[in-house]
């Protein structure tokens, strides 16, 4: 892998840590340096537990303290998580061996294996998850500590399926940890790039055609559902959304964009703003591996690549995290990836479900409508 | 501390999400004192095949490439890995890249605390001033730049040393260039951040001659200690400037007097024994009743640089007493 300039994604032990952490009744234990657990400590605003190694545990090995740790946790009533980190995974050290005594599950997720997507996954991968076919209603996924739109994508499709009668079973992840052993054979997204692979995946969740699409096939598979307030609430708010779309174009040429988030975020976000306000999608800096799509994609990992694309792409409007805002000075910016620093954000806001695209538009709209000459 | 020293890079050797870690806090810090701009951090992006055939190429190109930057020097910054798989940094660092290039001795928790880290980087950097005469101005010394209130705290050592007659020579480290790093040997007294820098403190007066204070000030009379040790140190009088300070403090004592009496307990958790001291000292004056009683207000026993420092606790009291 070539060098990169201030790289903009965190590794696959932070990634491990914002799946494990979403879990009540877990305790996530990061075997490495105490940097190594500060960073996912602050980042996730979730408690997390460390080994804190040092010299003396590379020299002499780690399995003394992290039986000390482990051994002070057990009996608690609570599952234990261990992540590895760079140096233990390196060190060779036996340490399913090591922790045989214990009920604990060992994440392999040094930060070398990848970005935050891959530890991630590879934290699902290690959790017990079983689907039980008589668990009642659908699970949702895509959650993770790490995406400042969770809580509210949570909240907003647990409203939306409860409106269509339809009942909520395991939240991936963000749950009490005895659930995922009874999850439910149906799952919603909401975001695809944190998807968890639990049971069959029914449809996303972000932009109203997928709600609608995903909402009549849960009408088809749940006997017992109600889909009409969904449909019908979806309706009346896209409606609202034509309705100042269509004023702003008015007035206003569209927007030329470019976006900078996770793939999944970044083309619902394309979709929208295309759909709404006929915006030219100059480009999309994706965090991640893109997947296919008609507009201009990139896998970008670095600052040094974003401010060259955003230079090159020259757009009026530039949607990412607080990196992309410190290098598109005179341009219109809104936040929508981690980091979001410098701005103060405490409420549950949605990007999924009915609620996150009327949030999206209106928070674009507003961005937009700041900074034009009077 | 590497990323305050401007026109020049800083490469983290190791994987990239290292780098991440840093760069986020380093951008968030930044935001909250109001820098907009993002420091340079470039990540070596060790995978794992480098992690198992060694790193040390990856570093040479990485440096090779830094070097075509428009800039003074390239600071290098080993990570945990790098050194328990054993690359030799100093070695590759040791080539011909038409810029300086200082390894810095990091190596995350293999190079010890992050008050270790911080030394070493200042050492490192300080090895590469020139000796020079003294002049009349003052260094301050190790700055906690990812502190919230940094510019505050500078603000009132420069204020004190201001009252005193006497200048600021540089900032070693704080948004410097390579130009002020290079009057480092000119200051007459060094101002150390916190004890903990005494390595730094005393690698300076071995190396420049110049003698040190241990820690910028905190609370009332370490206020007024300060003034006379800076003083002294510098061969001025003090006496009248610590007069009109204890003034200062008088008035604005008496401007927080409505919360005599109250019942107050100290939350000390994150803070250090100097500055629960120094709470405690401003307690004291204010007559404020310290104890567990049952309707005790946990206050903060926050660092409080100066008597500006104090005066800003004292507001957090008075919200907290009050609210």
């Amino acid at each position: 892998m070539p060098e990169c300039t201030n790289p903009l994604w965190p590794c696959a032990m932070t990634g491990a840590a914002a799946c494990l952490a979403g879990f009540e009744g877990m305790s996530v234990v990061i075997h490495g340096s105490s940097g190594c657990y500060y960073y996912p400590a602050t980042l996730l605003h979730a408690p997390l537990h460390g080994t804190f190694i040092l010299e003396h545990e590379v020299i002499f090995g780690s399995e003394e303290r992290l039986l000390e740790v482990v051994s002070g946790l057990s009996g608690k009533g609570k599952k234990i998580a261990v992540i590895t980190t760079c140096v233990p995974a390196l060190l060779g050290e036996d340490i399913r061996s090591m922790l045989e005594n214990y009920d604990v599950i060992l994440v392999d997720s040094p930060g070398f294996a990848g970005d935050v997507e891959t530890g991630y996954r590879k934290a699902l991968a290690a959790l017990p998850v079983q689907v039980n076919p008589d668990t009642p209603g659908v699970n949702i996924d895509g959650v993770s500590l790490f995406d400042p739109y969770s809580s509210g994508n949570v909240q907003e499709v647990r409203r939306l399926l409860t409106a269509a009668s339809i009942p909520v079973a395991t939240v991936f992840c963000q749950d009490r940890f005895s659930r995922i052993s009874a999850s439910a054979a149906c799952t919603v997204g909401t975001n695809r790039d944190f998807a968890s692979g639990v049971g069959e995946c029914c449809g996303e969740t972000l932009g109203l055609a997928a709600v609608r699409a995903t909402f009549c096939r849960l009408g088809n598979l749940f006997p017992g559902a109600d889909i009409s307030p969904v449909l019908a609430e979806a309706d009346l708010q896209e409606e609202r959304i034509i309705r100042v779309c269509d004023k702003y174009l008015q007035r206003y040429d569209p927007p030329s964009v470019v976006i900078a988030a996770g793939f999944s975020y970044a083309r619902f976000a394309a979709e929208t703003l295309e759909q709404y306000l006929d915006a030219d999608i100059r480009g999309i800096c994706s965090r991640n591996p893109p997947e296919e799509t008609r507009y201009p994609a990139e896998h970008v990992t670095g600052m040094g690549q974003v401010r060259e694309l955003i230079a090159s792409r020259d757009p009026d409007l530039v949607i990412g995290s607080s990196f992309e805002r410190s290098v598109s000075p005179g341009r219109v910016f809104t936040g929508m990836t981690p980091p979001l620093r410098g701005e103060v954000r405490i409420a549950p806001r949605p990007l999924a479900g009915i609620n996150g695209t009327l949030s999206f538009v209106e928070q674009v709209l507003n961005a937009l409508l700041d900074t034009r000459p009077d | 501390m590497t990323t305050h020293v401007r026109d020049t890079v800083s490469v983290i050797h190791g994987p990239k999400g290292c780098s991440h870690h840093n760069i986020s806090l380093l951008h968030a810090t930044g935001l909250e004192n109001d820098r907009i701009s993002i420091p340079e951090l470039v990540s070596t992006g060790l995978a794992e095949t480098d992690i198992i055939f060694g790193g040390e190429e990856s570093l040479r190109r990485t440096l090779e490439s830094a070097a075509c930057r428009n800039v003074r020097a390239i600071y290098v910054l080993s990570t945990c890995i790098i050194d328990t798989i054993g690359d030799d940094v100093g070695g590759i660092c040791a080539g011909d890249f038409r810029v300086p290039v200082i390894p810095i001795p990091t190596a995350g928790f293999l190079g010890g605390t992050f008050q270790d880290g911080v030394n070493n980087a200042l050492i490192a950097i300080a090895a590469t001033a020139p000796e020079s005469g003294k002049t009349y101005g003052v260094n301050i010394i190790g700055e906690r730049n990812l502190e919230y209130e940094v510019e505050e705290n500078y603000r009132e050592i420069h204020r004190i040393l201001t009252l005193l007659g006497l200048e600021i020579n540089t900032r070693f480290v704080h948004t410097t260039s390579v130009d002020q790093i290079s009057l480092l040997g000119a200051g007459r007294l060094n101002i150390l951040r916190e004890p903990g820098l005494a390595p730094v403190g005393e690698y300076l007066r071995q190396r420049f001659g110049t003698p040190y204070i241990a820690s910028f000030p905190l609370g009332l009379s370490g206020t007024l200690s300060f003034i006379d040790s800076v003083a002294r140190a510098c061969g001025v009088d003090g006496r009248r400037v610590a007069e009109e300070e204890r003034s200062l403090q008088d008035e604005i004592l008496d401007g927080f007097s409505d919360l005599r009496d109250a019942p107050v307990v100290f939350d000390q958790t994150p803070t250090d024994p100097e500055s629960v001291r120094a709470a405690e000292e401003a307690a004291g004056m204010l007559r404020l009743k310290i104890g567990n009683f049952q309707d005790s207000t946990p206050l903060p026993a926050a660092p409080s640089v100066g008597t500006y420092g104090v005066k800003r606790m004292l507001h957090r009291w008075r919200r907290a007493i009050h609210a």
